[in-house]
């Protein structure tokens, strides 16, 4: 064996070893429960039709442009083209016939977005949305 | 050697971060709001929509996607995003030495568009029509040179009094 090149055979296997990720990132990572928390939200104040209604006026405030809207399932999927591309899905259901539960995934680029707070200001401009919509404001 | 390692495992595998303010509202959706939507008073929702439809079909977008129940039209079209101005100036750069510039000129763009039309929640026999609109340009390679929201206000006063005609010839067809 020529030991020269174990130097960079060594190099080679680390790199594999250490980008062979992908697997686990397709079914995703992380507490199932702990990702529902942070991209849930449940809301009492308007049906169905209206809540979906603000969440596509909500996409359409962040400059989102919608790809697929399903009323009867109640997901909305959009794409922002930013200095990165942003997509997102959000769905709307009933649960227990009062509340609504609205929930929001999205990922920039080949990142899934994790962090709370993003998701916390997603729910604050769909709260403003949702105000405006009560209050009968186009 | 193991700094060298350190580093290549440390590139290939770091996570990007991404903008901490990528889903914060920059100004108030009323300001946003009123660029993006008109109000209209037709006399059927069968109107608004065929307008709508119409109004896409003369600003030669195909329509992606359609959901009647929440108002939404999605629509794209592929434009020449060539410019001669542009061009000239790459020629030059490349005559002097910058091999590969004329490459990165910008050789077409995709539009992105979606129209939500719904009943307005203000004024009964009134409708809501709302526009957003997105850009990616493309370079000679195809690769993506720019992706931007289209913001300036002028594309969405043509658009809608585009719309404005459209629901004329609609409702006296």
């Amino acid at each position: 064996m020529n030991y020269r090149l174990l130097p960079w055979l060594l190099l080679q296997a680390l790199m594999i070893a250490g980008c062979a990720t992908t697997d686990s990132q397709i079914a995703g990572s992380g507490s199932q429960v702990e990702i529902r928390q942070i991209q849930t939200r449940e809301y009492d104040t308007l049906n169905k039709a209206m809540t979906l209604r603000s969440v596509i006026a909500t996409l359409q405030d962040l400059s989102f442009v919608i790809d697929k809207a399903d009323a009867t399932l109640g997901t909305v999927t959009a794409t922002r083209y930013d200095r990165y591309v942003m997509r997102m899905t959000v769905t709307v259901r009933e649960k227990d016939g009062e509340r609504i539960a609205v929930r929001a995934n999205a990922r920039i680029n080949e990142d899934a977005v994790t962090d709370p707070k993003t998701y916390q200001d997603f729910f604050v401009a769909l709260d403003k949305a949702m105000f405006l919509t009560l209050n009968k404001v186009d | 050697m193991l700094a060298l390692l350190g580093a290549c495992l440390a590139t290939g595998c770091a996570t990007s971060k991404y903008p901490e303010d990528a889903l914060r509202l920059t100004e108030s959706p009323l300001d946003i709001r009123s660029m993006q939507t008109r109000t209209y008073e037709v006399s059927s929702e069968a109107v608004i929509l065929a307008a709508s439809v119409g109004v896409l079909q003369d600003m030669e977008f195909n329509i992606d996607e359609v959901e009647r129940p929440l108002g939404v039209l999605t629509a794209s079209k592929v434009i020449d995003a060539d410019s001669g101005g542009e061009m000239f100036g790459l020629f030059i750069l490349e005559v002097l030495g910058g091999t590969g510039a004329m490459q990165t000129a910008s050789d077409e763009e995709r539009v992105s568009l979606t129209l939500v039309v719904l009943p307005s929640l203000a004024r009964d026999d009134e409708y809501t029509a709302r526009i957003t609109l997105q850009r990616t340009v493309f370079d000679q390679l195809h690769r993506v040179k720019l992706m931007a929201t289209i913001a300036e206000p002028e594309i969405y006063q043509e658009m809608f009094a585009k719309l404005s005609k459209s629901v004329f010839l609609e409702e006296n067809q």
